[in-house]
This record gives C-alpha cells, structure tokens and sequence, in this order.
C-alpha cells in the first residue's frame, strides 16, 4: 500500500503511470521502481523458487534482491532476468516474472518430499540412470530463470573508453562526499563518479525524514556535484544508473550505464542506444560501495514478505510503500530501531525483537520504548508461520553462552504480517576482489572488511565499516585527501576525525547461528538457489571443509545473486558446524561481473555486418552473376559451387567436377595467402622453416613446401614461387595466412634477425585465376602470346611472365587437382576482367567454374592433403605419408627437424593418413565418423569423405592409429544415426591416393 | 586488461591491439641435432611459469607488428619494463 503522509524524495504523485505485471494491469508514479510500484498495489508475489517451487516475494530493495527476477517487453526488446527493484517505472512496462508464482508448478505438488532434494539431489538421482536424457528439458525449464530471448535484439550498445585519474565508484554519501573533495582540491585531475542508481545519495534519503542535516548535506552535495559536472565537463564526469560490474588489472574497470531498460528509445531523452559500457582507465579508485544488509536466519524464513529490514524502510522513506501494517522487526543491531520508528511515525503498528540482551543495547531500545513501540530484547525469532504470506512467528529466549548462542525455553506465537530482518552488514567487497584483494574479517563489525592496503585504491564509508552517514562523510574526504596526496596534488593531508565507535555497524552483535536454529529445516541461506542450512551441514558431513567446496557443492552464491545476501550467513553457518572461525573459514573468491551484463553491450556495435571483416576478391561480383553459393573461409567468401537452374549442391559439384577433370574448369584462387619474401637470405629462409630444400631452386620455377612447428607437426603448406634469386612469393593457407605470417615475423625478429630478409603480405594484391584440365593448354595459347607453352618448354611447377589479354601476369604451372593446370596472377584489380575473358574464350571448351567443393573432390581424388582438415596439429610429415618432402641433409636444423627423432613420433600406433573404399561404393561415410577395431574402440576416424564422379564411388581420408600398416585389410566404420542408433560401415583400408596413382594426367594429353 | 607501451610506436595502447608471444628469453638451441632428447624439449614444451617479475615477449600485433619485450609481475601484472630485442635491458 502506498502511505499517503509520507513525502517521497523519489516518485512524483502528480505523474501516474501504467505497466503491466504477469498479465495484470497496475498503475504506479514516476520514480517507482517496478517493485515499489508492486508493493503500492499489494502486489507481492514474484516467483516460484529454483528447487522447491516455494512461493517467493521481495527482500530487498536494489541490486541484491534475490528473488524478483522478471523479464521485460517482448520481441527484439525482450531482456530476461532483470531485477524488478532495480526497473524504473516506465508507461506501459510490461513485465513477466521469471517464474509464475501463481501457475499450477510441479514442484509444489511433491512438496512433501522436500526432504528428499538435499545439495546434489538431481546430480545423485539421476547421473547413473538412464532417464536423464528424458527429464532433462523439464527439469531445465525449472532453472528459476526467464526464459532466454529468441530474437534479435533491436537495439544498439555503445562502447565508451575513458582516461581519468580519479574514479569513485558508489555515489552515496562517502562517494559524493569523496567525489567533491578531490574536485575541490585540485585544478585539472579528471574524474569520474559512477553510481548504480538513478539519484546520487544511496541510503542517504532513509535519513531524511529523522536527520534534517542529512536532507541539506544531500540538497548541497548534489547542486555542487552539478555545478563542476556543468562548469568543467571537461575533466569532471557523473554516471547514474551506471553498475561498476568488474575491474581488471592495471585499474581497468568496466562500467555498464543503462539509458533505458524496456522502453522504446524514440519515448527516451534522444538517446539512440540502450546501454553504453564504458571502460574507464583510472589512475587512483576510490570504492564507496557501500554494503548490503544480511537476514537473520530461522525457519521458513523465505516466506513472502520476510525482507531486510533497511529495504522496507528505504521503499517506505524513498516510495512511500509499504507491504504489512502489522509489522515485526527482528535483527542483531541498532539500525532495526530506526525502521521501526521510521513505520512509528507513519502509524504503522510495528514491534521490535532485538537478539541481544537488555544490558548492551539500553539507550536506543529505551528511547524506541518511550515513544510507544513494543521492544522484546534478548528473543530470538525460531520460525516463521504462512502459507503464501508470512502471518506470525514463533519466539524464544536467546542467550549468548560463551561464544555461541543457545535458545532456550517455550517458544510463543505472535502475528505479524511484514517481517524485516537485519543480520548485520556485508561490505560490498565484490569489485575490490575482483583482482585479487582478499576480505579480512573484523570482529568488531562482523564483517569482511577490504584489504587494509592496496595500491593505487582507496575504501571508504559504508564498504569500510563506517554506517553512520556523518562520519562515512568525515571518512570519504579523509580518503580523498590521500588519494590527491598520492597524486601529487597535495602535499600534506588533512585527516579529520570520526564518530566515537564508528566503525561498529550500529553495533552489530555475533551472527545468530545457534544449534536450535541451523538445524532446523527451511532456514534459507541463498533464496536464488534454494540453498539452506542443511544443505551446507550435508555438503561438510559429505567431506567437504573449504568453503570453495561448500559453496560449488551447494550452489550456494550462484546465479545472479553471486552471493550478495546469503553467502556471509552461509560462511557463519559453516564455521558453526565446523566449530571454526569465520577468519579460519574466510570467504569464497568474488569473480567479475558483478551484475548482469547484457550481450548486446559486451558486443557493442561490433554486431551483424560489422562482426567480423568480410573479404572479397575483386571477382566477386562475376560469381555472384554466375549464381554462386558461398561459404566463409577465414573471412574470405568462397565460391562454394555453382549450382545451375534446378541444380542441387550435388548435382552441381559433379558436374563441376567431370569437367575439370574431362575438358575445363576454372577456379577463382585469389583468396591464398601469398607472402612477399626477398632479401639476401631469402633462400636461407626457406630452407629453416620449410621441411624441403630450396637452395638451388632456379629462378622460373616453383616448389611445393611443407611447414611444421618446433614439435615437429604440420602447420601449413603451399607452393612458392622463385622470381630471382633474391625474391620468392610464398603460397600459405588461406585461413592459415595471417597466424604464419605472424610466425613468420617472429622468427626474423626473435631468433633470426641476422638474416636479411623481409617479407610482406601481399595476399590482396593479387588475383588468381586457375585453369584446369586437359584442355587448359590449348586455352592459355589463345589467351597469351608471347609464351610458349609446349610441354617440354613450360614444365610441371615452372613458372613464366606474359601477357594475357593485354595484362601483365605471371603465370604458374601448378595443379592441386592432378589435372594440367596454370594459375594466372594478374594485378588484383584485373582480376575480374581476366576472369570474364577466361570464361569468354573457355566457352568453346564448355569451360565450368567450379567452387572450394568441387576443390576439395578433385584434391581428396589425389590424396592431397589440407592442413587443418585432414591434419589436426598433431601429424608429423611422416603420418601424412609425406616423409619424401622432408631433407634431413640441409647444413641449417629445419623448424620441427630436431623432433622427428624422438621415438613418440616414430611410434607404431600413431595415427596416420590413409584411404577408406566403403565396400558399399554408393555410401559416402559422414566427415567425423570413427574407425572401430574388433574390440570395439575407436582407433581413428575419418577426415575427408566425398563422393568422386570420376571414379563413380565414394573416396574418404582418414586417421587412423598404424593404418599404413593395415592397407589392404578390412576395417569397420561406426557412425550414429539420428534416432536410428549406431551403423555400422565396412571399409577396406587403402591408399590416400585414389585417382590418377602414377601421376601421369598433370601433362594434359597432347 | 593491461595498457602496453610499443617501444617501436612509443605509444601506450589497449592491450587488445597486441598478442602475447611467449616468455622471453627461450633461445633456439644453436646446434639441435647434437643435443639430447631432454634439452630440445626443454627448448620446445619447458618454461618458468614464475611468479612474480617476469620477462615475456609480445608482439603489436594490431600496430605496427613488432615483436618486443616486457618485463611484468605475474602477482600484480604491473608491467616494469619494456624493451626492444637488442636494447640493455639491465637497468
Ligand atoms: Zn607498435
């Protein structure tokens, strides 16, 4: 209900709003959040729990809400997994919670067997049985979390890099308060200040109504803040609504700013982007993070309406809400009795139950008394009563013993229908950790504080132990002032002092963790994930003692919620059970991102077109003219095959094919990668990171040229091109391109930068165009000259400069289909018009473009290889059946030369290239299928498999285990078939090389 | 995350503009066929993986592709020092 004499400091009662909520039509004011609004309406259940299927409702007010996950629009603007408490009010919001809490759930329906879904319930059920394959989908949906979004996303995210020397994240009191300091003490430090929510202040607004001078501090902070972010916004930049979820090394931290969370961006301040991330380099980091109240612990306390209790104050301070008007507030220190007196004021019916005695606490609870609130101290809350909704609890006397806490007595009943609960504090320690800072516990605040000191970093307020709003002020400048001291802006420091007993949390008393309670069942720790105190007693009687255990084994932390209101209770609770102390237990490692982060914004605008470079030859649009299909291979687009009217891809490829290999095909090559070599020792190159010689390859020929790695495996391969004695063009992959010429480079710079030799991509500068078959040479004589093409003039891997069609071109005499062959290298921007006049003068031989699938046909027919497809990294020359390209004679050691000595790599069992001819001669074996040995184990599998057209049966290369060895024999390939189970294929082992064994087509026939 | 200093485009840059190419320092064995089976692979697969100040190669691989030094701490990933192959490296 919304509480009508209070005055919000957020929402504007003259702006009423509409949204929509699981269906439901509510109305709420502008400066809601989509809880607050629910709360005014009464609306308050959210979800359905993770394990259990529990009904579950707010707890908390901003980012560590737990439970009031929702998503939001639908369509290209559907975002899943939201938090409702951190969604301002929009008109015509529609949201959906991520679970229907008022759908029949299964869940409920096998509550009685609760007991029997302890930690690790789903993975002991059904690990060993075989009905996982069948319950896992619905089991899945159960996650707890929305449903993942099927559209594209409509939107656009920007990507903002910033320098600045100072960055504050939180912008609560100690961060503006931090944030003026530095601004007012220097001239030129840029600084940013980033804070979570859409106002500047934090908590600071719960004082108002009680502290008159917290309302002017704020008032004068903020218009100051202002000012500087007007008059120099140059150095000085605020973000609101702005979540610092990780920092990096070297004082990188990762901002995500939301513009907009479901609105269409045209209703919007003219913002075109949704969400900017910034990345922000900063010199010194100022963490005002605050912390986040803990629950206390009890049974059945994850009823709906059990919340922290600073939550319902801030949605009643800062929203005028209210969920209860019979309220219990239950907690271990002071700041409980500013909530109750705070609902006091608003006529709200409330009582105190403070956990410590009478005798630490009098002043306070005296004062809390005198104004006419009932305080129970020294009564522990043991369970709590409802059904959908908490309506009563159960209380008993606790006692500290010693250093632990007992119950004792008759428990009573009293009604209630809000609970709000404080268990101390958590310092908001996530980002601080993220680079490896660990959180020492404090007694005295019961508290994981930051590390003491860490470089380039500064803690202060609330993050530091410091509550109360003053002297967290007192503190940030404090702070700010070293800060500007290790900058050199200041050269002494002006330290003010704080508050008597600053540092206590409102003092806080010991985590309630007595037997009486942690035993009981349904005493929720992490309300995301369903992990409450038995599971972390099972996980430790299991065998688990780190804590790092405890939390994998329960999942205790996970999610989005990583642990920010259960995993310190669940670290108290450990070291209960353990008999430890919360320092000897310590925390688990907090890990970016400390909040959701969107897809789109970690994409930015590097999204669609703009993903990834798209590479075209300069022949492009003549493939395209033609009706080619296109594949992506590293970046380039690939004619794939050329499919004619009606045409399938294997119709078209063996058409392709038969051409080639009958009359002529030609090939667009371009997309090789060619590296330009020269220099002095250029040959000397070649030979080191080549298997073969070069040394006296003569200028006006070719050689093709197999390189390896250091172990001794194949890392590429192609020919290269002698042009003079000094100046060789190397051929390399064309996805390989980029990472040997990488390698390529570092050898010259590293290891060899005594040679004289320099190279240089030239991959774009030009087009190749290959032509194939027998009558390729009566073609090329049409097309050029002034070269003499006669087979014993113009050799098998020669190469000569002529002019074709008017163009200067070199042309190479190579094949990688077997066939007689040439590739025509012209300029790169005559590509296209060699190509047209290729086809042009072709057409008497019906000349057939053909694509990398028809490629791949043609070399598979021959037994050519092609790194990374039919060799994985792992394969020696000598497992390709290559050992005749590799010259163990040359004065200078190879790349890999040394290894081909160890005895592994010469082992008999390794795997090794060879051919499988399916019995069946029509089956084409599926790329992948595995090798299976009389005993049933895979001992290889296949590599390329293709249906030849020459042959008229299928051909397929594959690895496998001393298969060199085994040609001949007869061999058993396994595939699985879709719902058809396994099939079983029988093959005879055979040469690599199916076609054209002796080598005698690559002369043409004439 | 870190903010590289090329000592060849004296710039301080994005990390994401450079690669890492190894630890430094791991020099080709002059002679490989003569030495035994231990020291190659100590060449190929063996390396520090120390903690603490540390000599690594990187190479500006989105710049101006040169392959140089930096001397960082693997515990806080300060980066100390960067170098160009062949620069004294002593101070
Ligand atoms: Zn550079």
């Amino acid at each position: 209900m919304r509480v009508e004499q209070i005055t919000s400091h957020q929402i504007d009662r003259s702006k009423p709003l509409t949204f929509i909520f699981n269906n439901k039509k509510y109305k709420g004011f502008e400066g809601d959040t989509l809880a607050s609004a629910l709360i005014a309406n009464d609306a308050l259940l959210f979800a359905r729990s993770f394990k259990y299927g529990r009904k579950r409702g707010l707890m908390a007010a901003g980012v560590e809400e737990p439970n009031a996950l929702v998503s939001l629009e639908m369509g290209g603007r559907y975002t899943p997994n939201l938090k409702a408490t951190e969604i301002p009010l929009y008109d015509g919001l529609s949201a959906k919670s991520a679970t229907n809490p008022h759908s029949f759930d299964l869940r409920a329906f096998i509550k009685p067997l609760h007991r029997f879904m302890p930690a690790g319930f789903y993975y002991k059920t059904f690990i060993k049985q075989a009905v996982w394959a069948k319950v896992e989908d619905s089991l899945r949906a159960l996650s707890g979390f929305s449903e993942a979004p099927t559209q594209e996303d409509v939107d656009v995210y920007d990507h903002v890099h910033h320098h600045a020397e100072v960055l504050i994240v939180g912008g609560g009191a100690a961060g503006m308060s931090a944030a003026l300091e530095v601004l007012k003490n220097s001239d030129s430090e840029r600084v940013i200040l980033v804070d979570e929510r859409a106002r500047l202040g934090g908590e600071l607004f719960n004082e108002f109504a009680s502290d008159e001078a917290a309302a002017i501090w704020h008032e004068e902070g903020v218009a100051d803040l202002c000012g500087f972010a007007k008059e120099q916004s140059d150095r000085f930049t605020m973000l609101t609504r702005a979540t610092a979820y990780a920092w990096h090394d070297q004082n990188y931290v990762e901002v995500l700013e939301t513009h907009a969370t479901g609105e269409n961006l045209s209703l919007t301040n003219g913002s075109q982007v949704r969400k900017t991330l910034h990345k922000i380099r900063a010199k010194k980091v100022i963490l005002a993070t605050g912390a986040h109240e803990r629950p206390m612990l009890f049974e059945a306390n994850d009823l709906t309406n059990i919340m922290l209790s600073q939550s319902v104050r801030r949605y009643l301070n800062e929203f005028g809400a209210v969920s209860g008007k019979k309220v219990v507030v239950y907690g271990n220190n002071d700041s409980i009795y500013q909530t109750a007196q705070d609902l006091h004021r608003c006529n709200i019916s409330c009582t105190v139950i403070d956990v410590r005695s009478a005798g630490a606490t009098n002043s306070i609870a005296d004062k809390t008394r005198q104004g006419g609130i009932k305080v129970m101290q020294g009564y522990a809350i043991v369970k709590a009563h409802g059904s959908d909704k908490v309506d009563g609890i159960d209380v008993a006397l606790a006692v500290r013993q010693g250093v632990s806490w007992e119950v004792i007595g008759e428990s009573e009943s009293l009604s209630c229908d809000l609970l709000a609960t404080s268990g101390g504090f958590n310092p908001v320690v996530h980002l601080d950790c993220h680079t490896g800072a660990k959180a020492t516990f404090d007694e005295v605040s019961q508290a994981f504080l930051p590390q003491k000191e860490r470089p380039n970093r500064q803690t202060c307020g609330a993050v530091s132990g410091v509550g109360a709003w003053h002297d967290a002020v007192i503190d940030a400048k404090n702070k700010a002032q070293l800060t500007l001291q290790s900058l050199g802006v200041v050269s002494e420091v002006n330290n003010a002092e704080l508050g008597e007993n600053h540092s206590n949390y409102y003092n806080v008393g010991e985590f309630f963790t007595p037997a009486a309670i942690i035993e009981r069942p349904k005493v929720f720790l992490d309300l995301q994930n369903d992990v409450t105190t038995l599971d972390v007693a099972l996980s430790i009687r299991e065998g688990y003692r780190s804590i790092e255990h405890i939390k994998r084994y329960t999942a205790m932390g996970f999610g989005t919620d990583q642990g920010k209101t259960g995993n310190i209770n669940g670290i108290a609770v450990a070291a209960a059970i353990l008999g430890k102390t919360m320092p000897e237990v310590g925390t688990t490692t907090f890990r970016p991102a400390y909040t959701g982060v969107d897809f789109g914004a970690l994409a930015g605008r590097e999204n669609g077109g703009l993903f990834d470079p798209q590479r075209y030859t300069t022949i492009h649009d003549s493939h395209v003219a033609k009706g080619a299909e296109f594949e992506v291979v590293g970046q380039w687009y690939r004619p794939w095959y050329y499919p004619k009217t009606g045409e399938n891809i294997h119709q078209a490829v063996h058409r392709e094919c038969l051409a080639a290999r009958t009359s002529l095909g030609m090939m667009d090559a371009s997309t090789l990668g060619k590296i330009d070599v020269q220099g002095p020792d250029a040959r000397e190159f070649l030979s080191r990171v080549y298997t073969n010689a070069w040394m006296k390859l003569a200028p006006g020929s070719c050689r093709y040229g197999l390189m390896c790695n250091e172990k001794g495996m194949i890392i590429d391969d192609g020919v290269s091109t002698c042009i003079g004695d000094n100046h060789f063009i190397m051929t390399t992959t064309t996805g390989g391109a980029a990472s040997v010429y990488s390698t390529l480079e570092m050898w010259l710079q590293t290891e060899w930068n005594h040679l004289d030799v320099h190279l240089n991509s030239v991959t774009d500068h030009y087009s190749t165009i290959a032509v194939v078959g027998p009558n390729a040479r009566n073609l090329m004589k049409l097309l050029c000259q002034d070269v003499d093409f006669d087979r014993e003039s113009f050799k098998f891997m020669q190469w000569r400069p002529g002019i074709v069609c008017g163009v200067s071109a070199r042309i190479m005499r190579i094949s990688f289909s077997g066939e007689l062959a040439y590739e025509i290298n012209v300029e790169a921007n005559y590509g296209r018009y060699i190509w047209d006049q290729v086809a042009t003068v072709g057409e008497k031989w019906n000349i057939t473009p053909y694509g990398t699938e028809s490629m791949h046909v043609l070399r598979a027919e021959k037994g050519y290889i092609i790194v990374g497809q039919d060799t994985d990294g792992s394969m020696t020359p000598a497992d390709v059946n290559m050992n005749w390209i590799v010259a163990n004679n040359k004065p200078f050691s190879f790349i890999g030369q040394r290894s081909f000595s160890i005895a592994a790599l010469s082992a008999e069992n390794r795997f090794q290239l060879i051919g499988l001819l399916t019995k069946d001669a029509s089956v084409v074996i599926p790329e992948g299928a595995h090798i299976i040995d009389n005993g049933g184990k895979s001992v290889g599998y296949v590599t390329s498999s293709y249906f030849s057209p020459m042959l008229g049966r299928s051909i397929a290369m594959a690895q496998m285990q001393g298969g060199l060895s085994k040609v001949g024999e007869t061999t058993i390939v396994k595939i699985v078939q879709e719902k058809q189970g396994l099939k079983e294929i029988p093959c005879e082992i055979s040469s690599s090389v199916f076609y054209d064994i002796n080598g005698e087509r690559v002369d043409g026939n004439d | 995350m870190f903010l590289i200093h090329c000592p060849y485009c004296n710039e301080e840059r994005e990390q994401e503009e450079f690669s890492p190419a190894g630890e430094a320092f791991i020099a080709r064995p002059e002679a490989p066929e003569d030495i035994s089976d231990e020291a190659w692979a100590d060449y190929v697969f063996y390396r520090t993986n120390h903690k603490g100040d540390h000599w690594e190669q990187w190479v500006h691989s989105n710049g101006c592709r040169k392959y140089f030094m930096v001397e960082r701490s693997t515990i806080t990933h300060e980066i100390l020092k960067v170098a160009a192959f062949g620069a004294d490296i002593s101070e």
